[in-house]
Parts: C-alpha cells; sequence; structure tokens
C-alpha cells in the first residue's frame, strides 16, 4: 500500500489550472522525483498536500485512508514533513528554535532549551545533518539553512518527506551531501517527494520520475528506462536542445575595457584586486570562479552599484567608473543581475511597470515628468510576445510569475533598451532547461547583433556553452584565460580553486587570447 | 538679575526629587511602550497606543467616581475599580484594531489612527455628557503612594537614605507594577513557549502557521495585551498621577512610547530604560524653568527638550534598529 496517494486533485487559480487532474503515489522507502518546468504546478500539488492550499478536487490518502487536509498541521500530524522552496525559517530565532517550533519541549509554559537541543543533536547525529544548533538561522549559510529545516520537518515527526527544489540554492558539494542524506532517510524508512527540474539529478537519485507539464502529469518512468533528453523533451513538450548551437565569434572594436579595477565588498574587504580585461563587440566574454571571489564586486561597480576604490571602467571610451546607474544605463549598459527578486524587479509593480525601470525618465514612456500610461502599455504588449513571458496579462504582478518567466521579464527589458554592451550575472539560475535554451539563445543573438557581453556565471557548462573567452576568477584576481572551447572543466576546476598556477604558462594570462 | 552660578543651579536641580519624577514621567510612557513591544512582536503595528491610553484614562476615572453612586464603594477603592475600568477600556478599543488589522487586513497605521482621532472625539464628547461642561472632569481619590517612611532619620546614613527612599520609595503602586512588568514580559519573551512563538509571528508568520502555530490567534492576544497595558497606562495617568480627566491629556505620550519601544529594540526592558530616559528630559525641563529668568536660554529651549531628545535618539542611535520583519504586514493564507 502507497504511504501516499493523490486521486485527481484539481487545483485552479484565477486564471490558472496550477493542477488538473494529478494523481501520483509513493511508496514506503521510495524516492520519486517530480519533474517539470517552472509553472508546471509542482509547489502548488505539494503546498496541497501540505494544507497550504485547499484543492478543488480530488483526494488524498495516506496508507491507504481517505484524509482532509486543510492546515499544515494536520499534515504534520500525519507524517507530512515540507521544505519550501523558499525557506520557512525564522531568520532571527536560533537553529534549536526553529526546529522545535510549534513542538516546543517546555516546563509550565516554559521553553526547557536543553532538552531542544538534545533533540536536535540527536537527530543532527542520527542522519548525519550537520548544523551548529545555537547560531541564528541568518548566520548560517543557504545550504546550512535547509539542513534546518530538513530536521525541522524530521523533529516534527516525517514520515513522508517533499523537498520543493532543494538543489536550486547549494553549491555542488552541497548538492553531493544533500543526496547523501536524502539517501540515509529513505534507509531509514522514509518516504520522499524530490521536486526538481535538473535532469542529472533526476537520474542519479530517484526511484521513479513523474513528469508534470502546465498542471497535468504527462508521464513517469523508472531513470533506468529514460534519459536527458528524453526527459527534457516530456517536461518541455518539444525537442529541446540542451547546448546550443554557436557560430564562431566575430569581435571587433574593444566595447568594455576596465583596468586595474579595485572594489571593496560590504564588509569593506578588498575583494577585487586589479582586475584589468576588454570586452569586445561581438563576443561573450565570461568570469568563471567559484562564488564569492570577487564577481559580484566587478558587476557590481561597472553598472554603478558600488564604488571602486581605484582603477578605470570605460564604455566606447568613455569614463564610466564613477557613473551613477541611470548614466551608466544611458550610456548603453544593460544588466541582468544575480538575484531577480532583489535587484531584478520589483515585486510588488506589474509587468508593464517592470519593463519600463530604468528607461521609465524618458520618452516615450514618460514626459516633464508624468508617465505614459498608453506608450508604456504598446511596449509591455510587444515586449511580453517578444519574449515569450508566459502572462494573462501585463497588468499582473511579476511576483506571481514562474522564476523563468521572470527571467524572461528581465531580459525583455535589459535587451530591449538596446544597449551595447549586456553584463549577465548567473542568467539561468534556478531556470529550467526550456527557459535556459532560450536566454541562452538570446544571449548569443546579442553577440551576434554585434554587441559585447560580459556573462559571471557559477555553471561551467554554462560557461562553456556561451563564452568566447573565458576569465577565471579566484580571491579577486583573474588568474587565467582560455579561448572559449579549449579548455575543459577539470582544468577550469583546478584553477577555479586556486591551484594549477604553476602550469598557467602554458596559457595565456593577460588578454592575449581573444579568439 | 541675581547672578547665579552653575554649580548652584546644578546642586538645586540635582536632588532626588529630580529622579523620583523622571520614574514617575517614565511609568505610562514604559507601560505604553511595553505594551507597543509586544504588539509589533506579533506583527501589528500599533500607533493607536495614544488613543488607546487616552481612552482608559477617561474610563478610568468615569468608573472611579461611578463608584460610590452605581456600587456604594467610595475612596481608594473605587479607584482601583477606576483601575480595571481603564485596562477593560484599553483591551475593548484595542480589540477594534485587532479587528481591522487582523481579521478585515487594513491598513494597520489608518486603523490606529482612527482609534486615535475616536479616543479625542468620544472622551471629549463624554466628558459632556457625564458631566455638563467641557474639558475636564471631577476629581476622583488619588491612589496613594505604597510606602509611607520617615522622612529624616538622623545619623551618618542620612543622606544616602534620603537618597534612597527620596527617589525610590514615594511611588504609587502601579510605579512598581509597571517595573515588574518590564522584567516579566523580558522573561516571558525569551524564555516561554508563548515569547518564542510571539517573536516568530512577528518575522515570519507564514513559517509559523506551516508548523501548526495560529497567526490570527497569537496576533489578536498581543494586540489585546497591549490595550490592557495601555489600559493601565492611561490608569496611572489619572488615577495615580491626576486625579481627573482633562481632553487630550496623553498630549502625544502615545507616540513617545511608540519611539522608546523602537529606543529599546522592542524589548520591554529596554523600553522600559528609553522610557526613562524621555522621563529624565521632562524631569529636568521641569526642573529648569525654574531658572528661566536666570539661565539666558530662551525658555522654549527646555520645553523642546524631551522632543530634541526624541529626535536625536531615534535619527542618531538608532540607525541600526531592526523592526520584526512582518510587522506591519497582514497575514495572507494562499
Ligand atoms: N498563489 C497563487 N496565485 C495565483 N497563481 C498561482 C499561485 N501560485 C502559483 N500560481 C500559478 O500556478 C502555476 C503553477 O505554479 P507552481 O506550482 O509554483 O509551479 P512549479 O512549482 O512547478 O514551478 C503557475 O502558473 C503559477 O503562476
Ligand atoms: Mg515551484
Amino acid at each position: 500500500m502507497p504511504v501516499l496517494e493523490l486521486r485527481g486533485v484539481t487545483k485552479v487559480f484565477p486564471g490558472v489550472v496550477a493542477n488538473d487532474d494529478v494523481s501520483l503515489t509513493l511508496e514506503r522507502g521510495e524516492i520519486v522525483a517530480l519533474l517539470g518546468e517552472n509553472g508546471a504546478g509542482k509547489s502548488t500539488l505539494m503546498n496541497v498536500v501540505y494544507g497550504l492550499l485547499t484543492p478543488d478536487g480530488g483526494e488524498i490518502l495516506v496508507d491507504g485512508n481517505p484524509v482532509r487536509i486543510r492546515r499544515p498541521r494536520q499534515a504534520i500530524d500525519l507524517g507530512i514533513g515540507m521544505v519550501h522552496q523558499h525557506f520557512m525559517l525564522v531568520e532571527t530565532l536560533t537553529a534549536t528554535e526553529n526546529i522545535v517550533l510549534g513542538r516546543e519541549p517546555t516546563r509550565l509554559g516554559v521553553v526547557d532549551l536543553a532538552v531542544a537541543r538534545a533533540s536536535v543533536v540527536e537527530l543532527s547525529e542520527r542522519y548525519g545533518l550537520k548544523v551548529d544548533p545555537d547560531k541564528r538561522v541568518m548566520e548560517l549559510s543557504v545550504g546550512m539553512q535547509q539542513r534546518v529545516e530538513i530536521l525541522k520537518a524530521l523533529y516534527q515527526g516525517a514520515r513522508i518527506l517533499i523537498l520543493d527544489e532543494p538543489t536550486a540554492v547549494l553549491t555542488p558539494q552541497e548538492v553531493t551531501e544533500l543526496f547523501g542524506v536524502v539517501r540515509s532517510l529513505v534507509t531509514a524508512g522514509l518516504s520522499v517527494v524530490l521536486i526538481t527540474h535538473k535532469l542529472e539529478e533526476v537520474l542519479a537519485s530517484a526511484d521513479r520520475v513523474v513528469v508534470m507539464r502546465d498542471g497535468r502529469v504527462v508521464g513517469e518512468t523508472r531513470p533506468s528506462d529514460t534519459d536527458e533528453i528524453s526527459l527534457a523533451r516530456m517536461m518541455v513538450g518539444r525537442d529541446v536542445v540542451l547546448r546550443v548551437e554557436k557560430g564562431p565569434a566575430n569581435p571587433g572594436e574593444v566595447a568594455l575595457e576596465v583596468t586595474d579595477l579595485d572594489v571593496d565588498d560590504d564588509r569593506r574587504l578588498h575583494a577585487v584586486k586589479g582586475v584589468s580585461f576588454q570586452v569586445r563587440r561581438g563576443e561573450v566574454v565570461a568570469i568563471a570562479g567559484v562564488s564569492g571571489n570577487g564577481q559580484s564586486e566587478i558587476i557590481e561597480a561597472i553598472v554603478g552599484l558600488r564604488r571602486p576604490r581605484g582603477g578605470s571602467i570605460t564604455l566606447l571610451g568613455h569614463d564610466i567608473t564613477h557613473s551613477s546607474t541611470a548614466s551608466t544605463i544611458a550610456a548603453g549598459v544593460s544588466h541582468v543581475p544575480e538575484d531577480r527578486h532583489r535587484r531584478g524587479l520589483v515585486l510588488e509593480f506589474d509587468l508593464a511597470e517592470n519593463l519600463i525601470l530604468g528607461d521609465h525618465r524618458r520618452m516615450p514612456f514618460s514626459r516633464r515628468g508624468f508617465l505614459r500610461p498608453k506608450a508604456i502599455a504598446a511596449t509591455a504588449k510587444k515586449r511580453i510576445s517578444e519574449y515569450d513571458v508566459r502572462t494573462p496579462s501585463a497588468s499582473v504582478l511579476a511576483g506571481n510569475l514562474s522564476g523563468g518567466n521572470q527571467q524572461k521579464l528581465v531580459l525583455a527589458r535589459e535587451l530591449g533598451r538596446d544597449p551595447e554592451c549586456l553584463i549577465a550575472a548567473q542568467p539561468t539560475r534556478g531556470l529550467d532547461v526550456g527557459a535556459i535554451e532560450f536566454v541562452h539563445k538570446r544571449i548569443l543573438a546579442e553577440r551576434d547583433a554585434g554587441k559585447a557581453v560580459l556573462l559571471v556565471s557559477l555553471e561551467l557548462e554554462e560557461v562553456q556553452s556561451l563564452a568566447d573567452r573565458i576569465l577565471v576568477i579566484y580571491e579577486g584576481r583573474l588568474v587565467a584565460e582560455f579561448a572559449g572551447g579549449q579548455v575543459d572543466a577539470e582544468t577550469l576546476g583546478v584553477y577555479m580553486t586556486g591551484g594549477g598556477r604553476g602550469a598557467a604558462s602554458g596559457v595565456s594570462t593577460t588578454g592575449g587570447v581573444s579568439a | 538679575m541675581p547672578s547665579v552660578g552653575v554649580a548652584e543651579i546644578v546642586s538645586t536641580v540635582v536632588q532626588p526629587d529630580l529622579f523620583a519624577a523622571a520614574i514617575r514621567i517614565a511609568t505610562p510612557l514604559a507601560l505604553a511602550a511595553i505594551g507597543g513591544t509586544i504588539c509589533e512582536r506579533s506583527g501589528v503595528v500599533n500607533i493607536a497606543l495614544e488613543g488607546l491610553m487616552l481612552i482608559s484614562a477617561f474610563f478610568g476615572v468615569a468608573a472611579a467616581l461611578a463608584c460610590p453612586v452605581v456600587l456604594g464603594i467610595t475612596g481608594v477603592a473605587a479607584s482601583w475599580i477606576g483601575v480595571l475600568a481603564a485596562i477593560l477600556a484599553g483591551v475593548v478599543m484595542a480589540s477594534l484594531h485587532a479587528f481591522a488589522s487582523i481579521t478585515l487586513k487594513s491598513n494597520q497605521v489608518v486603523s490606529g489612527t482612527a482609534i486615535n482621532i475616536l479616543a479625542l472625539g468620544l472622551t471629549g464628547f463624554l466628558i459632556q455628557v457625564f458631566y455638563q461642561r467641557t474639558g475636564t472632569t471631577d476629581s476622583a481619590v488619588l491612589i496613594p503612594p505604597l510606602f509611607a517612611f520617615d522622612p529624616k532619620p538622623s545619623g551618618g546614613l542620612a543622606t544616602a537614605w534620603n537618597w534612597f527612599s527620596g527617589v525610590a520609595l514615594g511611588h504609587t503602586p502601579l510605579v512598581y507594577i509597571t517595573i515588574v512588568i518590564a522584567i516579566a514580559a523580558q522573561w516571558a519573551l525569551y524564555r516561554t513557549r508563548w515569547g518564542l512563538r510571539l517573536r516568530a509571528l512577528g518575522e515570519h508568520p507564514r513559517a509559523a502557521d506551516t508548523v501548526g502555530i495560529s497567526v490570527v490567534r497569537g496576533r489578536y492576544m498581543a494586540v489585546l495585551m497591549s490595550g490592557a497595558l495601555a489600559g493601565l497606562a492611561g490608569a496611572n495617568l489619572t488615577l495615580e498621577q491626576v486625579g481627573s480627566f482633562s481632553e487630550n491629556m496623553t498630549a502625544g505620550r502615545g507616540f513617545i512610547a511608540l519611539a522608546a519601544n523602537i529606543f529599546g529594540r522592542w524589548t520591554p526592558v529596554g523600553s522600559y530604560l528609553a522610557a526613562l530616559l524621555f522621563g529624565f528630559a521632562e524631569a529636568l525641563e521641569i526642573r529648569l524653568q525654574a531658572f528661566i529668568g536666570v539661565i539666558k536660554i530662551p525658555p522654549q529651549f527646555f520645553l523642546m527638550l524631551p522632543y530634541i531628545l526624541t529626535v536625536v535618539v531615534l535619527a542618531g542611535f538608532m540607525g541600526r534598529a531592526v523592526a520584526p520583519a512582518a510587522v506591519g504586514k497582514p497575514y495572507e493564507k494562499e
């Protein structure tokens, strides 16, 4: 008998059928991967199971018994635990406090922190989930916060664990650790639903794969019976290119020139140390590196979000070193920021408003300080269809779009203003294969239209499939340069982690290898 | 104009009664501020403290005055019933704020402002209805200080005793109760299940909801508690300090209490200490007014002191004060 069974679950939001007659089973000790593009309805389905959303139809059975789950409390009591895509952690409380919240061990209403802490330590050792129980959540890394979330579910007695896109925020090492933990959980008798849109993870870890598209289950299979290509096809509903075709670069004049750039980070530590590079028209230059090695600071300095300590930045010969963001945009720099929620979009604004941010001072969007709604609406409509943003209308709030559509929205704005130079930071973070393909094609189209493109990415796959030149950054310095297609991931990895400097003489390390 | 030295001014002003006055003035501020702390920790902004204090100050007096007639209770006992009535009035009024901001999910600042205006108008109107005049009610019996003590014993410790008794012993019961409340609330906030859940509600209500904590119930409780505390503040003003109620007698204390809550970083003891600072500024102002003719500083300067202090404290030191993350946002389930 399955521990969890869904029969014909349906959930309708205004304008969207998020789940359409979805059925699914989960056996004891099994890992089922729920695979689907952004917006396919995976989170909605699991929020229904967890009692956060009320279904409009269908049935849920736990251990064969029909249940009505209307509140998370009921789900918890049935042994269902969920780690949400956006963590449900109280940042100002400690790991221990977060884990026991709602089921605190108390004596006469007083929280017994010693008992709480002991249970946390015990659970954490049993499943190999290392956390510092006394640290406040805001002081923990994202990977650590996720472990707190898993411990929270286990503490509450979960037998069925739902993980909603758990790997989207993790580094490759953390992903490996996570799957180790998941395996130890199923060995201990738990059952796991793993929501993801990453194909290799599905193939590596799941016992069974259920694929969703547009709110419906479109297929079910076992990893041994399938491969990445056919999973991608099932998920997107058409053939997907996992790696975009790219013609040779045709570099022209120097567009962006960075010379001896020195930048401090938020903690006033020297994060970028004398970095120099050029980006020519018609080429994609990628900066590869492990997160936190100064990439973000370089970008922020270029686009005017951070004041450089020294050095210079020029765009087509104009000095933009100390320009404001407004004049940097006016000079022809577009920026796809790494965090689309915090910097790319105003989530509380609608799509049309988001599409003119940064251009809102200019004709045709405003005149003498007044916005011109007709021109804004017309442009919004055009960009939304041009960039294939899936939305009922331009007056939907940006926060209601799926991640992939939000990223298309950012691209629509940044590329729509026809820049000279595109700065793209992790442009496909958290996106599914279909959306990645779209973003990659757009970036290459910019290159082929003679724009200069600077790409910063933590994904080596992405760097390798897009870049014409690859710069490797380590601890704030550019430590190596390669021509695109001339280097394998292992070599890049060695340079990214501070190795390989002795061998660097074989490759050029300063601006020489421009295709 | 006689010339007075700085030393003389200092020795005249810095007396036990300066500090006693600071504690006395701080009491209603602190009560309301702790109410604000609890309310905002749950995620509900409470700028209605001013109105809650005002309405309960009025009903405290009104109940105390009605007691002899209605219940046949007179004297200080009547005033204690007045205190209970003040608490009740604060809770009832706060339930309006709770209903508007939690159940109806309306804007909490608007709801709070509405309550402030309502309280002002309603009390002014009721003075006329009950007492057939404008501006002020009759006087109720003041609740006397808790301790009686010998003023000046002889001996080497006389100065120390006079200072101690002068600063700490001459107060009315609610002054001491306030100190107990500050400490107890601090303890409860950081040690009890209620406190842990309250802090979770104000920071991340959805996280609380997903582990089965009722956001609505927790927030209602917190708002009603802030009403009760603001009620005690009102009772202290009329039944322990003034005796009668006069129109708009809170005169912005609710807002200074709000500032004290922020300055105290949303903690009960912090709120109390901040209130004490504001109380001290006001006490100092009152003492220094005696020297208006002597010191060549415009008298308005002294009146400004507490407010300048508020502004300086909030702008200068409080740059990094972090409010509960979810404060002011109605909780939407889906
Ligand atoms: N609270 C909501 N209100 C309206 N629409 C929603 C809401 N949550 C999700 N949706 C819509 O439902 C669809 C499925 O979303 P979701 O379940 O989050 O997808 P997934 O998790 O597979 O990326 C999307 O079109 C999304 O825009
Ligand atoms: Mg999702």
